[in-house]
């Protein structure tokens, strides 16, 4: 699904800085991988690369079997919108919009009608117990709500791989739990996923963890998530 | 793309800073008002003054007499020319002539019943109706009859017909006999009167006159031109006729006061060079206000989108694509200023709108005999659309730069943005 070959990438500012030094990386269809490594290590640059957030300067990607690099706007908003699905530490959710209208949103850039597009994000709502809070605004939800709203509209165009970034960031352990089951559940579906954090308990729900370090791939661990023991906090 | 999300997304973010919007959009329709007032006025002046000519035919022309500036062949300077019936005789033998009618004025008084009044009469031909315009009231102008029959028949203007009504209690003047010094003339028609001076205006036929008094000086001559459709025609036919005048009245062919040539259509051209040249001066200040207009929504623009920095990186990383965001920030921007600027349109236009009403009705209360400095102060819709389209181009201009910095913005440093 993701294969990654020599992935350089440097900010140039003032300094200029070598975030990514030569990263190789392969996820097979349906994996749940994490990426792992202190801040600065490059894990959430590699993410917006892998997302078509942000341009590399060296290297291959391939997502889904096709070339990823010198995209024209136009093509990695296509990519973008059919193939990715985003999971924020901040929810990203627009604050003007309700939560049904949020979801929604990703299906009215692929052009669906007004009626289908809200019946298709009710559904997603309604599968994340959120049914309820179609109507309200992100302010007046929960952290937990409000991340469930993202992974609904994550899922609503149904990706073939959905990237999160610290998706439990900014949550209690206890809903933190909540997400990553709801993740695994998801990943269960046959999605491919790709968990940035630098925590280990969130690591340890993965089956693949990427240890990363000043800008390269210091091990490839595998793990069994079955092993761990959800009754218990994980943080 | 233009679908019912499409505005509604744009009337929503409208909605959200309103007060920012009005304030902004404030600054387009006073632009739009001032423009359309300006340009208003500058029609109502154009209207006014081409209006005191307007049912004079173009091809026309007038010769007054003057004092010579030049001393010449033995005469001194300063002598007065006067025109006479062989300056009649050289204009018939022009080709460029058509017809010639004299003006030969003779002062007097007019007595009808209890009523006197100091009238200047002045004999003419029936073309002399569309030299000068006149406009009848009632009854009609000299003809061919009367000219041929040498008629005792008479024009008077309308307030010396309405004062002789009202003295003597009649209906009409038409029919009626008055005695210009003393001598009986018919009343066969009323026509609007000068603008100008207490005495009233009759004109009588030029042949009747001319039969009475045996004149043969005139101040004025006038005559109607053809074949001179372009002002360097005029021009030479002006200096081809001097000449031949100077060769008669032995003044310099150089004497630039003896004897002035007035053509209408040169007149005219001039007017409305000075008005098309108004024109471009109104619009370059409309437009210049505009542009402050302008710049405000564009600055206005660049904070939304600055504002809106975070939700547009996220649109972006949920496949909005780069035109889906440029049309909306630019339509935002067009809405704003189309939207204000036809208030302000509308506002001018109804302002001026209420001005021409209070104008007409000033011009009924006068009896219409007036000389008008403004007449209709409207835009027609050409103005309107030229108006729009200007509006349209500075909405796109306001929105396009602030949008195009947007698209340009990479997904993530944008959603980053703080």
């Amino acid at each position: 699904m993701i294969k990654l070959n020599n992935i350089n990438k440097t900010y140039f500012g003032a300094q200029p800085l070598h975030v990514l030094k030569g990263i190789d990386l392969e996820v097979a269809e349906g994996e749940l991988v994490s990426i792992m490594g202190a801040s600065g290590s490059g894990k959430s640059t590699l993410l917006n690369i892998l997302g078509i957030l942000d341009n590399y300067d060296e290297g291959d990607y391939y997502l889904a079997g096709k070339l990823v690099k010198n995209l024209s706007e136009n093509q990695a908003a296509e990519f973008r919108n059919k193939l990715i699905g985003f999971i924020f530490q901040s929810f990203n959710l627009i604050p003007f919009k309700t939560a049904l209208e949020n979801v929604a949103l990703p299906l009215f850039y692929q052009g669906v009608n007004r009626k289908k597009r809200n019946m298709m994000a009710m559904e997603y709502l309604e599968r994340f117990g959120l049914k309820d809070w179609a109507e309200h605004y992100p302010n007046e939800l929960s952290g937990g709500q409000k991340q469930r709203v993202s992974i609904a509209r994550a899922l609503v165009t149904s990706p073939k791989i959905i990237l999160a970034d610290e998706p439990t960031g900014a949550l209690d352990s206890k809903t933190s739990a909540e997400v990553m089951q709801i993740l695994r559940e998801v990943n269960a579906t046959g999605i491919t996923m790709v968990i940035v954090t630098h925590e280990r308990g969130i690591a340890n729900l993965t089956r693949k963890i990427v240890h990363l370090k000043d800008g390269v791939i210091e091990s490839i661990e595998e793990n069994d998530p079955d092993k761990m023991d959800f009754t218990k906090e994980i943080k | 793309m233009f679908n019912r999300d499409f505005w509604s997304e744009i009337f929503m973010a409208l909605r959200r800073n309103k007060l920012r919007t009005i304030l902004t959009g404030f600054a387009i329709s006073w632009g739009i008002f001032m423009l359309i007032i300006l340009l208003s006025a500058g029609n109502g002046l154009k209207n006014g003054v081409t209006s005191n000519f307007a049912d004079r035919i173009q091809n026309t022309y007038h010769i007054w007499a003057s004092f010579t500036e030049l001393p010449y062949k033995g005469h001194k300077a300063n002598r007065y020319i006067m025109l006479n019936n062989k300056d009649i005789q050289l204009l018939e033998t022009l080709y460029q002539v058509e017809e010639v009618s004299p003006v030969l004025s003779q002062g007097g008084t007019l007595i009808f019943g209890e009523k006197s009044k100091s009238v200047s009469m002045e004999g003419v031909k029936p073309i002399y109706k569309n030299i000068e315009g006149i406009k009848m009231v009632d009854g009609r102008f000299i003809n061919e009859n009367d000219m041929k029959n040498k008629m005792k028949v008479v024009i008077i203007d309308k307030n010396t017909s309405d004062e002789l009504m009202r003295i003597n209690g009649v209906s009409t003047m038409i029919g009626k006999t008055v005695f210009i010094n003393g001598l009986s003339f018919t009343v066969v028609g009323v026509c609007k009167g000068q603008p100008w001076g207490d005495y009233g205006q009759c004109y009588a036929p030029y042949s009747t006159l001319q039969a009475l008094y045996n004149v043969n000086r005139y101040y004025q001559l006038t005559f109607i031109t053809r074949g001179l459709n372009t002002k360097e025609d005029n021009e030479a036919f002006q200096k081809e006729l001097k000449k031949k005048l100077a060769a008669l009245h032995e003044f310099s062919p150089d004497d630039k006061r003896a004897v002035w040539i007035d053509s209408q259509m040169v007149n005219s051209l001039e007017t409305n060079r000075i008005f098309n040249t108004i024109n471009i001066f109104i619009w370059v200040i409309g437009i210049a206000m505009l542009i402050s207009g302008v710049v405000g929504v564009s600055n206005i623009m660049r904070i939304t989108v600055k504002e809106r920095t975070n939700e547009i990186g996220i649109r972006k990383a949920l496949g909005a694509k780069p035109r889906s965001i440029l049309l909306s920030i630019v339509m935002e921007s067009l809405v704003i200023t189309t939207i204000f600027g036809y208030i302000g349109l509308f506002c001018g236009m109804g302002v001026m709108e209420i001005v021409n009403m209070v104008l007409k009705t000033g011009e009924v209360a006068t009896g219409g005999g007036e000389m008008s400095v403004f007449v209709n102060p409207t835009v027609d819709i050409k103005i309107v659309v030229s108006a729009t389209l200007v509006l349209i181009i500075s909405g796109v201009a306001a929105g396009f730069a602030p949008a195009w910095k947007s698209v340009k913005v990479k997904p993530i440093e944008a959603m980053n943005y703080r």
